[in-house]
C-alpha cells in the first residue's frame, strides 16, 4: 500500500514539477498534428541550430539562480556589447573586437555583483531592482554609444561569418560555442568547489558563510559569470543576425529565466544543474518553432512567453510553500 | 506634545527629503543652463508627465506601504491606453475607460492572488505581468500606435480647468484621495500594520491577507488610470508606452521616503519623488545630454537610491 | 474541597503539547485564582512559553482542556483570546514598530476608535493611567523597552483584560524601571486583574506573587501559595535531581591555557575577559538574552563587535569573518541547527563536508571519493543514523541533524570547538553518544566551549563553568566544588 502511494505521488510530483514541460510536448504533439513539416528534417535541425545566443545567456543565468538570485541586467549588457563589438572592428580587427565586447560584458558583470555585495541586499528584491536599475544604464549607454543607430556588420568579417553561419551539419559553429560553455559549466558546478560553493550559499547563505564559504565571493562571482556569457551570447546573436541594434538585447532577460525556471531549477536557490537549463532551453525552443509552424504572430508568442513565465514561477512558489 | 512630534516629523521628513533638496537644486541649476526651462510651456508639460506617473505613484504606495512591489503598472498603463483607443471608435467613451480600468482592477486581482496567497516573490510575478501585458499591447496594435477617434477625450486630455490641466486636476483629486485612504481609514492603516510587521497584523485581527491583495487591485486600478490619462493628452495608444514607467514609479515611491521595507510613507511624498524625476527628465533633456545620456543617468540614479535604500536596512540590521 | 470553592479565573487540565521529536507539555495542569498573581517558574525549555502560546491562542494544544472565565477554550485565535480578556505581553513584545504608540495600542481598530483622534485621545488616557508619559504619536521603534512594556500594558487595559501573562517583564529593565513596574503591577492587583508572572527573577517571584506555578521538562512539579515555599525548596524543584548514568565519567586533560579573549566588547556585551585552557571543556551558562550567544560569535567571526583581542597560543589573531576563525582552528556549532547549521535539503554527505571542502579539493576539482570517505567515515564514528549519505538531511532525527553538523567541524583541524546548546531537542540516547563525543575530543588534544541551559549536564560536563548575566560574566565555579543552587543563583544577578 505505501510502495503504491508512493509511486501515485512520485508521479504527480514530477507532473507537478515539469507541468510546463508537459503543455509543451502537448504543443508539440498538437503540432505533429497540423503541420507534418514539424518532422521534417530541415526543421528538426533548425530547432538545434537556433539553439544559439539564449542557451549561451540562459546558461549565465542558471548559475545567479543557483546563489538564489536574479540578473535583469542581461537585456542591457547583450545590447551594450553587441554595439561595442562591431564598433571596433575597425581599430581592432575581428578578435581584438570580439575580446574587447567580451572583457566589457564580464567587467559589467562584475560591476553588479560588486553593487549587489556592498550594498548588502539582505531582501533579494532589493538586489533584482539593482541589476534591473543598472540593467537598464546599459541599456541607455548602449544607445547613447551608438546614437541610436543600428550598424551593420561589413562584408568579409570571416570570424563573425563562420560563427554564424559555419558549422557541419547538425552542428552549427553556435551550436559547438553553446556545448563548449555547457562542459564547462557543468564541469564548474558538479566538479569544484567554486561550483559547490555557489550551491551551498543558494541553500543556505547563513549557514554557508558559518562554515567558512565565501558567500560573498559567490555574489560577484555569478554575476560576473552571467556577464561573461551573456557578452557571448551577444557575439553569437551579432553573428547570426550581422546587425547590431542598441536595443537587441531585449527581453532575453525574461527568457533566460523562463528557460531556466522550465527547466526544473528552482528560484529559491540551491538546487538545479546546468542540464536542466539545457532541457529548458530546448523546451523553449521547441515551442517557438511550434509556434512560428502554428502561424502565431510573434506579438502573441511574446504574450505566451510571458505567460509561461507566470506559470513557471507560481508553481515554483506553490512547490516551495 | 503633539507639537514637539509633528516638528520632528517635519524635520526628518525634509532631511530625508532628498526629493525637496534635490528639486530646490535642480530649478535653482537650470536657469542658468538653459532659459527655455522656466518658460509656461516646460511648466505645463512637465506637470502633465507628472499627473500620469503620480496618479500610477499613488497606487504603487499603498503596494509598498503593504510591503510588496508592483512591476506590472507600465505594462497596465500601456494596455489600459490601448484599450481605451481600440474600442472608442465603436462604443461609448465611458465604456471604454470602464473597461480599461477593468483590466487593471483583474490585473491586479491575479497579481494581488500569486503574491500574497501563493506566496510567490511580488518582484518577479509583477514582472512578468508587465512583460505579458507588453506582449498583449503589441498583439492588439500589431506594433503600430494608435490614434485617438473622440474628440471630447481629447479636449478633455489638453483641456484646462481653473488653469490647471484637467490631468493635473484628476491626479489631485486622486492624490488628496489616496493620502485620506492611507490617513483616515482603517484599511489605510492595515495596509501600513500589514507592511510593518505582518504576523503582528494578523494577530491583531487585521484581514492582513486580504488587506495585502486589496493592495495590488487598487495598484492595477489607478495604473490603468494614469493610462487612460496619458492616452488622452498624446491622444494616441502605444505598445511602446510604458518600458520605463514601472522601474521609474517604484524608485520614485522610494525616493520620496517610502521604503520597501514596508509600513512607511505616504501618497504625497511619493508625489514628491516623481515630481523630481519628472523634472529631472525635463532637465537632462535640455542639457547637451541626447535622450540616451538621459536614460542612462536615470538608470543610475535608480539604482543608487534602491542601492542606499538598501544599505540604511542593512547598517540597521548590523546593530548587535 | 477548598480548590472547588475558591473562584478560578484560569483552569489548565491535563494539557499535552508535542513537536517533532519533543514533548513540549507533559499533562499540564494549573488552577489560576481570580484576582492572584501567579509567579511560573522553570528553566528554560520547561515548557512555560509553549503553555502561553497554547492560552493566547497562537498554538492549539494537543489535548486536555482549558478554562478561561467559565469559558470552555477551543480552537481559539490570538485576537479571540484578546477579545474575550485574555492578555499576554511577549518578551519580543507584538507591536508593528514603524507605527505610532497609540496606533499600536489600538492596532486594527482604527475605525471603532473613529480615527487618529479617538485613537491618540483614547491611547493618552490609558497610558496615563498607568502613569506613563511616553508621547502617544512617537513610533514604537523610538521608545525604550520598559516603554515599549508601557504600551503592551495600555493594550491589555483597552480590551478590559481580566488576565494579563507577563512573560519575563523585567529582564532588560533598569532598577528605576523595575520599580515603576511594580507599582504598575500592584495597581492591576488592586483593580483585579490576575497576573501571571513569569520570570527567572525569584526576588520578584516572592515580592509578588501570591501563588507560584514551578515546571520542569514539559511537567508541573508543584503550585503551592508562596508563603509555604522557600527559595532553596524552589531552585530545587527547578533545577531536579540527577539520574545516574546521564552523564559519563567527567573528562580531565585540563592543560596550559590556549585561547585568551579580552576586552569583547559589543552593544550587548560589556569587558568579556577569559580563557579557554588546552582539553578543557568550559561551559556557560546564563538565561535566555545575557549575551552567551554573542560572545561566542564575536570569536567566532560571526558578528561585527566594538572590540576584541583575541589570542591563541600567545599570539594575536585576526578574526573578522568566520572563514578566520575557520583558519584559526575554530568551530562553531549554532544555537539553531535548522537555520543556521544546516542545509535542509542538501544531503548528509554536503553538510558534512562543506567545511572541509576547500581541503579536499586538489587545485580546483573537488576530490568527490574523498567527500565521500569523509561523510562515511563520520557516519560510522558518530553513529548517524541515516538511510545513507545521499539522504536529505531534513529527515533526520535532531539528533542525528546535530551529530552531522558536529561531524562536520571534526573534519577540519579546529582544536577549539563552541557548542551552542548541543543536545537541545535530543533524546537521552543521542544526548549520551554527544557527551562521549565531547571526552574524545578533549582527551585527543581539543578544547570545547559549551554553551547550555540544562545545568546538570554543564555541572556533570564542564571542568569549568563561566555565569553570564546581562551581556557581563558574573562568576566561575568549579563544578566539582559546587552546586546547582550557587550557579543559578550567579546566572540570575
Amino acid at each position: 500500500m505505501k510502495k503504491e502511494l508512493n509511486l501515485k505521488n512520485a508521479f504527480f510530483s514530477f507532473i507537478k514539477n515539469y507541468f510546463v514541460g508537459f503543455c509543451i510536448i502537448l504543443l508539440v504533439v498538437i503540432t505533429m498534428i497540423y503541420q507534418p513539416r514539424f518532422l521534417s528534417a530541415s526543421n528538426l535541425l533548425n530547432i538545434i541550430r537556433q539553439l544559439g545566443p539564449l542557451s549561451i545567456v540562459s546558461l549565465g543565468m542558471s548559475f545567479v539562480i543557483f546563489a538564489g538570485y536574479l540578473d535583469l541586467s542581461v537585456a542591457g549588457t547583450i545590447s551594450l556589447v553587441a554595439v561595442v563589438t562591431v564598433s571596433l572592428i575597425e581599430p581592432l580587427g575581428q578578435m581584438g573586437a570580439i575580446l574587447a565586447g567580451i572583457v566589457i560584458g564580464t567587467a559589467a558583470g562584475a560591476l553588479i555583483g560588486a553593487v549587489v555585495l556592498v550594498v548588502g541586499a539582505n531582501r533579494k528584491s532589493e538586489a533584482l531592482f539593482i541589476s534591473y536599475g543598472m540593467g537598464m544604464a546599459y541599456s541607455a549607454l548602449a544607445l547613447m554609444y551608438s546614437g541610436g543607430v543600428t550598424q551593420k556588420l561589413g562584408e568579409n568579417q570571416k570570424i563573425f561569418e563562420v560563427i554564424g553561419k559555419g558549422g557541419w551539419g547538425i552542428l552549427s559553429v553556435s551550436l559547438v560555442i553553446f556545448i563548449v560553455c555547457l562542459i564547462i559549466l557543468q564541469i564548474l558546478q558538479s566538479m569544484t568547489y567554486i561550483g559547490r560553493s555557489v550551491m551551498l550559499a543558494g541553500g543556505n547563505p547563513v549557514a554557508s558563510r558559518l562554515s567558512g564559504i565565501p558567500v560573498n565571493a559567490v555574489v560577484v562571482l555569478v554575476y560576473t559569470l552571467s556577464g561573461l556569457l551573456a557578452s557571448i551570447g551577444s557575439v553569437v546573436l551579432v553573428s547570426r543576425v550581422t546587425t547590431a541594434s542598441p536595443v537587441i538585447g531585449k527581453t532575453y532577460e525574461t527568457n533566460a529565466i523562463t528557460a531556466v525556471l522550465i527547466g526544473g531549477t528552482s528560484l529559491k536557490g540551491g538546487n538545479g544543474s546546468v542540464m536542466r537549463t539545457v532541457l529548458g532551453v530546448v523546451l523553449i525552443s521547441l515551442m517557438s518553432n511550434c509556434m512560428n509552424l502554428l502561424g502565431i504572430s510573434s506579438y502573441m508568442q511574446s504574450v505566451v512567453r510571458g505567460l509561461v513565465l507566470i506559470l513557471a514561477i507560481w508553481l515554483d512558489s506553490k512547490r516551495n510553500s | 506634545m503633539k507639537t514637539k512630534w509633528v516638528a520632528k516629523k517635519i524635520l526628518t521628513a525634509v532631511y530625508r527629503q532628498k526629493a525637496i533638496a534635490a528639486l530646490i537644486l535642480v530649478f535653482a541649476v537650470m536657469p542658468l543652463v538653459n532659459t527655455s526651462f522656466f518658460t509656461v510651456y516646460n511648466m505645463v508639460d512637465m506637470l502633465k508627465s507628472a499627473s500620469v506617473y503620480i496618479t500610477i505613484g499613488c497606487g504603487v504606495t499603498v503596494v509598498v506601504i503593504s510591503g510588496a512591489c508592483d512591476l506590472s503598472v507600465g505594462g497596465i498603463m500601456c494596455l489600459a491606453g490601448i484599450i481605451t483607443v481600440k474600442m472608442m471608435g465603436k462604443y461609448p467613451l465611458f465604456i471604454c475607460i470602464i473597461f480599461a480600468l477593468l483590466m487593471g482592477v483583474l490585473v491586479g486581482a491575479v497579481n494581488g492572488f500569486f503574491v500574497v496567497r501563493q506566496k510567490s516573490e511580488a518582484f518577479v510575478i509583477t514582472l512578468g505581468m508587465g512583460a505579458l501585458l507588453k506582449g498583449v499591447a503589441q498583439q492588439l496594435t500589431d506594433a503600430h500606435p494608435i490614434a485617438g477617434t473622440n474628440k471630447a477625450f481629447f479636449e478633455f486630455g489638453t483641456g484646462s480647468f481653473l488653469g490647471l490641466p484637467n490631468i493635473t486636476v484628476m491626479m489631485f483629486l486622486i492624490l488628496i484621495t489616496t493620502c485620506c485612504l492611507l490617513r483616515f481609514t482603517q484599511f489605510g492603516r492595515n495596509c501600513y500594520a500589514v507592511g510593518g510587521d505582518y504576523d503582528v497584523a494578523e494577530y491583531s485581527g487585521i484581514p492582513a491577507l486580504r488587506t495585502k491583495w486589496l493592495a495590488f487591485v487598487i495598484s492595477g486600478f489607478l495604473a490603468a488610470l494614469g493610462g487612460v490619462l496619458l492616452t488622452a493628452r498624446l491622444n494616441t495608444g502605444a505598445s511602446t508606452y510604458g518600458d520605463t514607467t514601472a522601474l521609474l514609479v517604484n524608485c520614485g515611491t522610494v525616493l520620496g521616503g517610502t521604503s520597501f521595507a514596508g509600513g512607511i510613507g505616504n501618497a504625497w511624498k511619493t508625489a514628491l519623488g516623481l515630481l523630481l524625476f519628472t523634472v529631472l527628465e525635463s532637465a537632462l533633456g535640455m542639457g547637451s545630454l541626447n535622450a540616451y545620456a538621459k536614460e542612462l543617468v536615470i538608470g543610475i540614479i535608480i539604482a543608487v537610491i534602491i542601492g542606499i535604500d538598501s544599505y540604511d536596512q542593512k547598517r540597521k540590521a548590523e546593530m548587535v | 474541597m477548598a480548590d472547588e470553592i475558591t473562584d478560578n479565573i484560569l483552569n489548565i487540565c491535563n494539557v499535552n503539547k508535542s513537536f517533532p521529536g519533543v514533548r513540549a507539555l507533559n499533562n499540564v495542569s494549573i488552577r489560576i485564582r481570580r484576582g492572584d498573581i501567579h509567579g511560573i517558574v522553570g528553566e528554560n525549555g520547561a515548557g512555560k512559553s509553549t503553555l502561553m502560546k497554547i492560552l493566547s491562542g497562537v498554538y492549539e494544544k494537543d489535548s486536555g482542556t482549558i478554562e478561561f472565565d467559565g469559558e470552555t477554550v477551543e480552537n481559539t485565535t490570538p485576537v479571540k483570546s484578546l477579545r474575550s480578556g485574555l492578555s499576554i505581553i511577549y518578551q519580543e513584545f507584538n507591536l508593528v514598530n514603524t507605527m505610532s504608540v497609540g496606533e499600536n495600542i489600538f492596532l486594527g481598530r482604527f475605525r471603532k476608535m473613529k480615527g487618529m483622534r479617538g485613537t491618540h485621545g483614547e491611547a493618552r488616557k490609558l497610558l496615563d493611567s498607568i502613569n506613563c508619559s511616553v508621547d502617544t504619536h512617537a513610533p514604537v521603534e523610538s521608545l525604550s523597552v520598559s516603554e515599549k512594556q508601557m504600551v503592551e500594558i495600555a493594550k491589555a487595559l483597552s480590551f478590559q483584560a481580566k488576565l494579563i501573562i507577563m512573560d519575563e517583564p523585567s529582564s532588560s529593565l533598569t532598577t528605576e524601571e523595575i520599580r515603576h513596574l511594580s507599582v504598575i503591577i500592584k495597581d492591576l492587583h488592586e483593580k483585579g486583574i490576575t497576573i501571571i508572572y513569569i520570570s527567572h527573577k525569584l526576588d520578584e517571584i516572592f515580592e509578588y506573587c501570591d501563588r507560584v506555578t514551578i515546571m520542569r521538562d514539559g511537567c508541573v512539579v508543584d503550585t503551592k501559595p508562596i508563603k509555604e515555599l522557600g527559595r532553596d525548596e524552589m531552585i530545587a524543584k527547578m533545577v531536579g535531581r540527577t539520574i545516574e548514568n546521564e552523564y559519563p565519567e567527567r573528562p580531565h586533560c585540563v592543560g596550559e591555557s590556549l585561547l585568551e579573549i579580552s576586552n569583547l566588547n559589543s552593544r550587548k556585551l560589556k569587558n568579556i575577559s577569559f580563557t579557554l585552557k588546552r582539553g578543557e571543556i568550559l561551559g556557560m551558562v546564563g538565561l535566555v538574552g545575557s549575551g552567551r550567544t554573542e560572545i561566542v560569535r564575536a570569536i567566532f567571526g560571526a558578528d561585527k563587535v566594538k572590540g576584541l583581542i583575541l589570542q591563541i597560543d600567545g599570539k594575536t589573531v585576526s578574526i573578522k569573518k568566520p572563514a578566520d576563525a575557520k583558519k584559526a582552528g575554530i568551530a562553531l556549532v549554532p544555537e539553531d541547527r535548522k537555520q543556521q547549521g544546516l542545509i535542509l535539503p542538501f544531503s548528509v554527505k554536503s553538510n558534512i563536508s562543506m567545511a572541509a571542502l576547500k581541503g579536499l579539493a586538489k587545485r580546483i576539482f573537488l576530490n568527490r571519493g574523498s567527500e565521500v570517505c569523509m561523510a562515511k567515515r563520520q557516519m560510522e564514528s558518530l553513529a548517524i543514523k541515516t538511510p545513507g549519505i545521499n539522504a536529505r538531511v531534513e529527515n533526520l532525527s535532531g539528533g542525528n541533524q546535530q551529530k552531522c553538523v558536529l561531524g562536520r567541524w571534526l573534519e577540519t583541524d579546529s582544536r577549539i570547538l563552541i557548542l551552542d546548546e548541543p543536545t537541545r531537542g535530543i533524546d537521552v540516547g543521542a544526548k549520551y553518544e554527544i557527551y562521549l563525543l565531547m571526552k574524545k575530543i578533549v582527551e585527543n588534544g581539543g578544547s570545547i566551549i559549551m554553551i547550555s541551559s540544562e545545568l546538570q549536564e554543564v555541572l556533570s560536563m564542564s571542568n569549568r563553568i563561566l555565569t553570564i548575566s546581562d551581556g557581563r560574566i558574573t562568576g566561575e565555579f568549579d563544578p566539582e566544588d559546587t552546586s546547582a543552587e550557587e550557579i543559578m543563583k550567579s546566572a540570575l544577578a
